[in-house]
């Protein structure tokens, strides 16, 4: 939604026709001798060398995989094994003409390309380079490992490096300590980031979203190089590839970014073309594209510079690589490459090979690219047998010396989860507060103080009542929302790379007025208006944060969190962790839990996100605990998912009696706090309940003399149950309410380690107040499904201490709660 | 015909916009599609277009008025035009509602209909009434059981009021508030009094059936732990140092009560018959106190004891011109001593009473602080608890200290015959650093005289 472009009816209402420009289909059809000006003969060799380490690896893990020995060594890898035998020449091809700048994402069978542009960054880089990486890397501990083993053989440094990155990935799918994350990604999420290798994926065209996140973040922070990202043809139909396609493409980068931002993205969506999708044959069967770069053509007028090329070839895969980073140079990306190649192997070692025929097999054998390439070289006098053979017999003897080295377990040990419990757990989140991500002068368009939204604000009141206890008019309170704002307009005023999107995120001001004045003050490039498309809206911002920068994105309703499931559950929380605390995750997501809007708009799913490991997850209720916490998230190095109400945006600041400063502060996560003090019974909140909480809590006090304590969770992981606690062991009475479903809550989890901790001190058990596990009802029925303020009562007087005189109007008895459980309601 | 422009409804939370710039004034001519003031939510900003063309008649509003939705702003029309029917009602209309409030939800039918009422309601939870016998097998609060075992409450007693059936704290409390404590025996049987082999000596249902019949409950603990309040640290500390610093002896003494007792039942017979009144004395006088009487006569008989009325200090005694009695009150607290200041210049009648309202706020905990200190000299009296001798601790850094015991009916001679009469002794304990023994057996002699004849003190 802008106004700066007008949609003329008159024009889009014109007929006419589309037109494609022809896809070019493996174009390539160069000799080895028309390309000796282009390659020495070292390059040549080099190129076999690495097709051959890939071969050999792969080859030895199968052997691995399937006799538990390689050359004499033996080893058991229990772990996966997604292998890319006949597939080496697209690796190789692609990351021959990449540096450390340019970053490749990839697969769940990413090892091949994750030795071709190690192999590739090695030749570019000096000996200098190579060993401060090497020592440099987990204070040296792996490069160590490969010194003492090599010692007195008079190896180089390049040589060394070589044997570096096989041992360091090696060592990684074995899950050593040694390995290049110590061994907590293993063979599906391997990364090295000196060599601009970013991490390949267990999940099925996970990268596309992640990978248009890293070039944005080159684009926006105008860092050079490009990014690859390396997805395989089964992962056509997943939408979040789709949506990282949209993504990538948006007219926008080209019509209204400006300056030296307009301009397309250094994205090359590359796919591993080797024809199954596991089993399903993608051309024929599972698909109906035909030619799969025919894709490129339906996502935006340069048809994505799609084309099909033969990565069978690996001097074609470099042609087209050449050609494809100079149409990124010149701003015109993204580009999509349909890499045509064939897996010899199954999907993995359990796979037998039922959905294809041995003569299918035996025919792409025929044309092994590696076998192909070498009798070229010499048909072409560029190498003898004698040279491809010393290449093979190096292969063989760095491959073996690597799976002795990382089979060893002294040498290579696992991680002792037994002597030091909490290796893992210090690495679930890193903790760390980082104000700005990169050190430079935030680009915005004016002063804040000439900030329409912060001028409207100052002249409103920052506590909710006047001297005399009375509320000011809605208009005239600092709201909620204006909390939310004043933490992210000071960030961005802060940290250059904080970037901000979601749907109607510019011009609209976000479809909660939280950005309202922040159009105003940000370059497009900043803040942006994303496609409707959840998973890629979380999906880049974790590509955007792993490669160095900080990303605020909305979802906008809570209901659409399950749009961006895989990215919410899979991608965010995970890579801290997997990455061994190497990577850093700060994404602030905003999800709006919503009301009055019915079944798909009105539910608050905190529980799903507080259930999965490696987030951190808010829920403020108040203008101060808003803006405190929000600072604190942005000043984070760790993922949160921050939830707001639509019910309360524009509540004003009831509690903090200063009201809620001007100036920036943090409220740490995990700490709940007391909204207000009682003696009889304690009530805990999660989110916008707080207030029916309070409303119950005045009920009783007036009409049954009873005094309910009232905490507000603020945030659900992490969370300290040590003031809950307290207000238990006083009041020996508890209530966990929020608006979630009551079924599979975290309210329950709440309550049950309330119960555990203060077993001895209750007087009841600890008593779970959710909504109903019914669809939401339309807004003027929520009062039967939300929990509200007599619920409260009902259920003290009915599962607590019953209230002499009171009549309870909800059943919350056992008979009831036994009936509900039968039907499953 | 005039036209009101109304406030419009941006959206249905919408409950007033603030007018943020007035484009158009009174007496303007507009046409129609003319932007007439721009409004804000708290969300957007928006600009309100004159749907008719004529001449501004009125504006009801100003720049920052923050205007309730549908309520007229402006009208326009044609000049002369009667606009009185669109003023809205005072042009700064009353916010409805304020922040935190949660719209209102539709009213629901009758809840008494809801078919969840009946059966929510149908339940009589509130038992107050157990049948009859024995509630000690009833279900029971983790909370109410700890309590039971701390205060030993006797659980035969407990009426349970929790869900099902369920002994919940306040149950306990109630017993423990009636005085139903078990004893030794009847601790047996019930879960307070069984030794928990569970987890943080949890009572498991296995220790329950585990427990002979006949055997003597062992889980009854021999003794239990009370952290000392402040007030008996600070009694502790300044007893302890009394004793440890001070040369402390005791001189015992009676006298013959038989005056201040006859006295005192004159003057309630007095009372009583309504003789006080006649002679004048107010209906509102009180009968004093034995320790009322002492206190007064301690008052008196001081004057001339000055080391019994000083302060010992190592390098100097220092001597009161006055007479601040302390009087030790015991109370829940533990032992309290608040002063009746000028105890000398007071009425008998002004002692009683100001002896009987600093022990009542010392009772329940309101005496102020400056009421318990500056004593010069204590009284203290465990007479009433039946004791006939003490040795009292010095407040320090006070000369002496009266202990007021009991009174018995002693035998005296009168003239060969043996007479009983009411006897009552004083024990008084004073510093030896400060003063001797002769000088404190004086006062004491005057004291016991002076008590003897408290119908002459009277006179004074």
């Amino acid at each position: 939604m802008t106004k700066a472009l007008h949609i003329d009816p008159s024009e889009v209402r014109k007929p006419g026709f589309i037109e494609f420009t022809p896809i070019p289909v493996n174009q390539y059809n160069k000799t080895i001798d028309d390309e000796k000006q282009n390659y020495s003969k070292d390059d040549f060799l080099r190129i076999y060398r690495d097709m051959r380490y890939i071969r050999e690896f792969e080859t030895m893990l199968y052997t691995i995989k399937t006799t538990n020995a390689y050359n004499g060594i033996e080893y058991n890898n229990p772990g996966p094994a997604h292998l890319s035998m006949g597939q080496e020449a697209s690796s190789v091809g692609q990351a021959y003409l990449l540096d450390t700048n340019d970053y490749i994402f990839g697969s769940h069978r990413s090892h091949g390309e994750i030795l071709a542009k190690g192999l590739s960054a090695i030749h570019k880089l000096s000996e200098e380079e190579l060993d401060t990486i090497m020592k440099e890397f987990l204070d040296g501990s792996t490069y160590k490992s490969i010194l003492k083993f090599n010692e007195g053989k008079g190896k180089s440094i390049k040589e060394l490096a070589v044997d570096f990155l096989i041992y360091g990935a090696l060592a990684e799918i074995f899950a050593k300590e040694t390995g290049f994350h110590k061994g907590l990604g293993g063979s599906m999420h391997a990364f090295f980031l000196p060599f601009g290798i970013y991490p390949n994926n267990a999940i099925v065209g996970g990268s596309a979203d992640i990978s248009v996140g890293a070039a944005l973040y080159k684009k926006i922070n105008r860092k050079p190089g490009s990014v690859i990202c390396n997805i395989g043809d089964g992962s056509m139909a997943c939408g979040p590839v789709w949506e990282g396609l949209m993504l990538s493409a948006m007219d926008q980068f080209n019509t209204l970014w400006e300056g030296d931002m307009k301009g397309g993205l250094p994205l090359i969506v590359n796919v591993m073309n080797n024809q199954y999708a596991m089993g399903g044959q993608t051309r024929g069967e599972t698909m109906g594209y035909d030619f799969l770069a025919r894709i490129g053509a339906g996502v935006n007028k340069d048809q994505m510079h799609s084309e099909r090329i033969d990565g069978y070839d690996p001097l074609a895969v470099i042609d087209a690589m050449k050609r494809k980073l100079d149409i990124l140079k010149s701003k015109k990306g993204p580009v999509l490459l349909d890499t045509i190649t064939y897996r010899y192997s199954g999907h993995s070692p359990s796979d037998a090979d039922a959905y294809r025929t041995p003569e299918e097999k035996a025919a792409w054998e025929a044309q092994d690219s590696i076998a192909s390439y070498r009798l070229a070289l010499i048909s072409a006098g560029v190498a003898s047998e004698d040279d491809f053979n010393a290449i093979d017999e190096t292969v063989i003897s760095g491959i073996t010396d690597a799976v002795q080295l990382a089979s060893d377990p002294v040498i290579s040990p696992r991680m002792d989860l037994g002597k030091t419990p909490d290796a893992i757990e210090k690495i679930m989140f890193s903790n760390r507060k980082i104000s700005k991500m990169e050190d430079r002068e935030p680009e915005v368009l004016m002063s804040k103080e000439d900030n329409p939204r912060v001028q409207a604000i100052a002249r409103k009141e920052r506590y909710a009542y006047d001297e005399n206890g009375k509320p000011y008019s809605k208009n005239k309170t600092y709201q909620l929302r204006d909390g939310l704002f004043e933490a992210i307009l000071d960030k961005f005023y802060e940290d250059p790379t904080l970037v901000a999107y979601g749907e109607e995120n510019r011009d609209w001001g976000g479809a909660f007025a939280v950005y309202r004045g922040l159009t105003e003050a940000l370059p497009y490039h900043r803040l942006f208006n994303s496609p409707i498309a959840e998973a890629a809206i979380v999906g880049s911002a974790v590509g955007y944060a792993m490669s160095g920068g900080r990303a605020l994105v909305e979802l906008m309703y809570c209901d659409f969190l399950g749009r961006a499931g895989d990215e919410v559950f899979n991608q965010l929380p995970k890579w801290q962790a997997m990455s061994a605390g190497i990577l850093k995750m700060p994404v602030v997501i905003r999800v709006s839990v919503g009301s009055k809007y019915g079944a798909q708009h009105s539910q608050d799913w905190t529980s799903l996100v507080a259930h999965i490991p490696g987030i951190k997850v808010a829920f403020p209720v108040t203008p101060y605990d808003a803006k405190g916490l929000m600072t604190t998230a942005l000043n984070g190095s760790d993922p949160v998912i921050f939830f707001e109400s639509q019910r309360i945006y524009d509540i004003g600041e009831q509690f903090h009696k200063e009201g809620v400063p001007a100036e920036s502060y943090e409220i740490p996560f995990g700490e709940p706090d007391v909204k207000r003090e009682g003696k009889d019974i304690t009530i805990l909140t999660i989110g916008a309940t707080l207030y029916r909480a309070l409303e119950a809590a005045d009920k009783l006090e007036k009409d049954h003399g009873i005094s309910a304590e009232v905490i507000d969770a603020r945030s659900m992981v992490p969370f300290n149950f040590e003031k809950v606690i307290e207000s238990v062991k006083k009041t020996g009475k508890i209530i966990v309410s929020g608006d979630a479903c009551e079924r599979g809550s975290y309210l329950n989890d709440l309550a049950r380690n309330i119960g555990d901790l203060c077993f001895d001190h209750l007087d009841a058990p600890a008593v779970v107040l959710g909504s109903r596990n019914w669809i939401t009802p339309a807004y003027e029925l929520e009062e039967h499904f939300f929990p509200q303020a007599d619920w409260f009562i009902d259920v003290i007087h009915q599962r607590i201490m019953p209230i002499k005189g009171y009549t309870p109007v909800r059943s919350f008895t056992d008979v009831e709660m036994i009936r509900r459980g039968k039907l499953g309601v | 015909m005039a036209t009101a422009v109304i406030m419009p409804r941006q959206g249905q939370s919408v409950e007033s916009c603030i007018i943020g710039k007035w484009h158009k004034k009174k007496g303007d001519k507009v046409s129609e599609g003319d932007t007439l003031f721009t409004y804000e939510t708290d969300k957007a900003t928006f600009d309100e277009a004159a749907k008719v063309s004529g001449e501004i008649l009125e504006v009801f509003f100003e720049e920052g008025d923050d205007v309730p939705v549908l309520v007229n702003v402006c009208v326009i029309g044609e000049p002369g035009e009667d606009i009185s029917g669109l003023r809205p009602e005072g042009s700064s209309a009353e916010q409805a509602g304020g922040p935190g409030q949660e719209a209102e939800l539709i009213a629901p039918d009758k809840k008494e209909d809801y078919p969840e009422a009946q059966t929510a309601a149908g339940q009589n939870l509130y038992v107050s009434n157990m049948p009859e016998g024995d509630a000690s097998n009833a279900p029971m609060s983790p909370r109410a059981k700890a309590l039971a075992a701390k205060r030993n409450a006797d659980l035969r007693f407990a009426e349970p009021s929790g869900p099902k059936g369920r002994i919940i704290e306040r149950d306990v409390q109630k017993i423990v508030s009636e005085g139903h404590l078990a004893t030794f025996a009847a601790g047996m049987g019930h879960p307070a009094g069984v030794a928990g082999s569970g987890i943080g000596g949890r009572v498991s249902v296995a220790d329950i059936g585990r427990q002979p019949a006949t055997s003597v409950d062992v889980s009854i603990p021999e003794s239990y732990e009370e952290k000392h309040s402040n007030i008996r640290k600070i009694i502790a500390k300044s007893m302890h140092e009394s004793l440890s610093t001070m040369a402390q002896l005791t001189l015992n003494a009676s006298f013959d009560a038989t005056d201040i007792l006859d006295l005192r039942a004159k003057m309630k017979k007095a009372k009583e018959n309504g003789m006080a009144e006649r002679l004048g004395l107010s209906s509102s006088l009180t009968v004093p106190t034995i320790n009322d009487i002492i206190l007064y006569s301690v008052s008196r008989v001081l004057k001339t004891h000055r080391l019994c009325n000083a302060h010992y200090y190592p390098d100097k005694l220092v001597f009161f011109n006055t007479v601040n009695l302390g009087m030790a009150v015991d109370t829940p607290r533990g032992l309290m001593v608040p002063t009746i200041f000028a105890a000398d210049k007071l009425s008998i009648a002004e002692i009683s009473v100001q002896a009987k309202t600093l022990a009542a706020d010392c009772q329940k905990g309101t005496i102020s602080p400056d009421f318990i200190k500056n004593g010069t000299f204590t009284v203290t009296n465990l007479g009433s608890l039946g004791v006939e001798s003490f040795t009292p601790v010095i407040n320090p850094p006070q000369t002496c200290i009266l202990g007021v015991n009991t009174i018995t009916t002693a035998v005296k001679n009168v003239a060969g015959n043996a007479v009983p009469y009411q006897s009552m002794s004083l024990s008084l304990t004073f510093d030896h650093r400060a003063l001797d023994g002769a000088p404190a057996a004086r006062f004491l002699k005057d004291l016991k005289e002076t008590l003897e004849n408290f119908s002459l003190l009277l006179m004074q």
